[in-house]
């Protein structure tokens, strides 16, 4: 069955496999790990490579092989692509091509767009990524583009116009190219906007469908808005999902309601703060699960979705992770969205548990507070969640996920009602007030290495500033990370143990990629600070740390 | 949560140069103030400061930093401004410049003010 579906790929792909991959090599990326095809490493999103000539051993002799000026001080969270000795890199001023081995540019294409773009840019200018196939490029622009660029010049092919900043739209997030079809999301839930995911036709452009995230009256999930479901917004879809080409089903994560303030917006908001089965042709919704209904603490669920095969009581399951940033670490069976595990990863203090037959969170009473008065509580997980935007890795060998977390809580006090009741998009959606509460030990972010199941660490290594990068598993045993004051790291991945360092020019927030040339195995990140943590919270441990993007790429040196 | 404001400070850049060597601080102790009649000038101050914290915390502190603590780098650090910097201030945040955004049409005249007053009382060279 799964032989004859691929070879019905592989046909519908031949035509076009002459230059950029194909099809079906989108759907073995998790074993050409030669190269770097897709947001995630895999469609499963597991960024595991089973690369091992880096290991626990070797891994001191790790060096710089070159380092590229990405000219950009905004911050790089772009992950990037690895295709026939090129890679393909954004940030939020422009699209790049780099020699693999020597680290020359190859070509450069700048990004521009209108003044008032960025005043809906919450959480950090940034860019994360592009998808490849057949030869184009495509990626996202904060004024809410889908643009395509020819992946040997540069040139762009297309651009269509998604959404506008004037109705609180931009995007950040790397396209997925699953059954021949692009599917973006969006950002926008702190300015009021309506929530979306679309799918494009590759070739030219032509928006083939929209899923809106929240309902309008009369459609589906409207009656739990009863307040206002004619103005329902929020539901953002700023990171990308992960795809089951078998199941043919896409997974997005959907994000916080709008406005934050939840005085005025009682009952569950559908389909906010939810995990979304999407088919990809049509964007038609198979099932979904809602991690936090009626949401005040911003528990936007937009972490990364990992698609994994786990044994549970002797019996193999395919299933679903998500660590939430509501401090839950989720496992849902991934065929018909039923719960299967949720427990607290991180210290969490606004729900007691998650009812498993229902999948709903047991509140506590600060959170009934919070939904309902204006008096100010403390609550934990912080807004920024027990993770973030950043992507975890999962290693199948061990069935262990490893998770750069956050670990503070927050003060926290709804503005009273008259703030929220005038709102229009483009308006900030917050009307909250918060500050967070920190460890007397001062570290505020850990990583982790976490049983799924459980949400129990194996093992935690805590830091001053939280990792605000993605993580990278190896089957050389080792556990790729950055850190916000510049380290880039290398962990074993059995003892939480640092194996090796590099300092590079800025903060880390970007995400590790490994790949393979002429039989020698490379290791890729970006440096340059920004992302939302590092521009708004006040932090000590950053005040020398200069803005500024590179790119870098290690190799070992020979004995 | 509004802070001490330096009381006696021209609204705007410029003033009688005397003004401008008042106390920092709620009370006014400078006598000179009193003579020219500026309490209630200081009062209206920090009520113009204090919106002005809240037009930041709702515009501004997502990229250059909660109470005005840019530890990145990445957008300009505002306590960096000078007293005679209004011009750049206003033409920066109407047009924007780069990735800064332009708030032309968003921030009224008297908004901008109010955001200067309370930006130049937590500035770095008084
Ligand atoms: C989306 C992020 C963002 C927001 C929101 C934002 N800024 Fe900025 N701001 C920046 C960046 C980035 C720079 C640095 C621009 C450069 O020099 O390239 C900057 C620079 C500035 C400057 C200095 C410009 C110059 O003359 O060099 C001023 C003044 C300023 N911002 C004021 C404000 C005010 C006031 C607000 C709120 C009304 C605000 N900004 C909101 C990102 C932002």
């Amino acid at each position: 069955m799964k032989s004859v579906f691929y070879a019905a790929l592989l046909v519908a792909a031949y035509p076009f496999s002459a230059f950029g991959q194909t099809a079906s090599d989108l759907l073995n990326a998790a074993d050409t790990p030669q190269s770097v095809l897709t947001y995630g490493i895999s469609y499963s999103q597991q960024r595991f490579s089973p690369l091992t000539q880096i290991n626990r051993q070797t891994v001191k002799r790790l060096v710089p092989a070159w380092s590229y000026s990405m000219n950009n001080n905004t911050g790089e969270e772009s992950q990037p692509l690895v295709y026939n000795g090129v890679i393909y890199i954004t940030s939020q001023n422009k699209t790049v091509a780099v020699d693999a081995l020597t680290g020359k540019e190859i070509w450069n294409t700048p990004v521009d767009y209108p003044p008032d773009t960025t005043r809906v840019v919450c959480c950090g200018i940034v860019n994360r990524g592009a998808a490849i196939y057949e030869g184009k490029l495509f990626r996202t622009t904060l004024d809410a583009r889908v643009i395509a660029l020819d992946m040997k010049t540069g040139k762009q092919i297309w651009s269509v116009k998604s959404g506008d900043a004037k109705d609180g739209i931009a995007m950040t997030s790397a396209p997925l190219i699953a059954d021949g079809v692009l599917i973006t999301g969006m950002a926008g839930a702190e300015y009021g906007s309506r929530g979306y995911v679309e799918g494009y036709d590759p070739n030219d452009g032509k928006r083939l469908w929209r899923h809106y995230t929240v309902p309008r009256p009369g459609e589906p999930g409207a009656d739990s808005w009863p307040d206002h479901a004619a103005n329902a917004s929020g539901g953002s879809s700023w990171t990308t999902g992960s795809f089951d080409p078998e199941l043919d089903l896409v997974y997005w994560g959907i994000g916080n309601p709008a406005p934050w303030n939840a005085l005025l917006r009682r009952g569950d908001d559908l389909y906010t703060n939810s995990i979304l089965a999407l088919r990809p042709k049509t964007g038609e919704m198979a099932w979904y699960f809602q991690t936090s209904p009626n949401d005040p603490f911003d528990h936007d669920n937009i972490t990364s979705i990992i698609l994994a095969d786990l044994t549970i009581n002797g019996k193999p399951a395919k299933v679903l992770l998500q660590a939430g940033r509501n401090g839950f670490y989720y496992v849902l069976d991934r065929k018909s969205g039923q719960l299967i595990a949720a427990n607290p990863y991180v210290k969490v203090t606004w729900a007691t548990g998650v009812d498993k037959e229902t999948g709903k969170p047991e509140w506590t009473e600060t959170t009934k507070k919070a939904i309902a008065y204006t008096e100010e509580i403390q609550t934990w997980p912080h807004i920024t969640g027990g993770t973030n935007w950043y992507p975890s890795s999962f290693d199948p060998r061990t069935a262990t996920a490893y998770v750069n977390t956050t670990d503070y809580g927050m003060k926290y006090q709804p503005d009273p009602i008259d703030e929220i009741k005038n709102l229009k998009p483009g308006d900030s959606y917050r009307a909250v007030k918060i500050s967070p509460i920190f460890n007397a030990d001062g570290m505020r972010g850990h990583l982790r290495a976490i049983d799924p199941l459980t949400g129990k660490s194996k093992w935690a290594i805590p830091f001053k500033s939280p990792n605000w990068a993605g993580t990278l598993v190896t089957a050389g045993g080792l556990v790729f990370t950055g850190e916000l004051t510049g380290e880039f790291i290398a962990v074993d991945s059995d003892t939480g143990k640092i194996l090796w360092q590099f300092q590079t020019p800025s903060g880390i927030i970007g995400q590790p990629v490994t790949w393979e040339h002429d039989g020698k195995q490379y290791v890729t990140v970006t440096s340059g600070t920004g992302g939302v943590y590092v521009l708004k919270t006040p932090d000590p441990n950053l005040a020398h740390v200069p803005p500024g993007g590179t790119l870098w790429t290690f190799k070992l040196i020979d004995e | 949560m509004i802070r001490a404001y330096r009381a006696c400070r021209p609204p705007l850049a410029g003033g009688l140069p005397f003004l401008r060597r008042c106390t920092t601080g709620r009370v006014v102790l400078c006598a000179l103030c009193l003579l020219v009649g500026a309490t209630s000038r200081a009062l209206a101050q920090d009520e113009a400061a204090a919106r002005g914290e809240r037009l930041y915390a709702k515009y501004c502190s997502n990229c250059h930093g909660d109470d005005l603590q840019n530890n990145s780098g990445v957008a300009f650090d505002l306590r960096r401004l000078k007293a005679d910097e209004h011009a750049r201030f206003v033409n920066s945040v109407l047009h924007g410049k780069n990735a800064m955004p332009s708030w032309q049409g968003v921030l009224a005249p008297a908004q901008l003010d109010d955001l200067w007053t309370y930006i130049r009382a937590h500035g770095y060279e008084q």
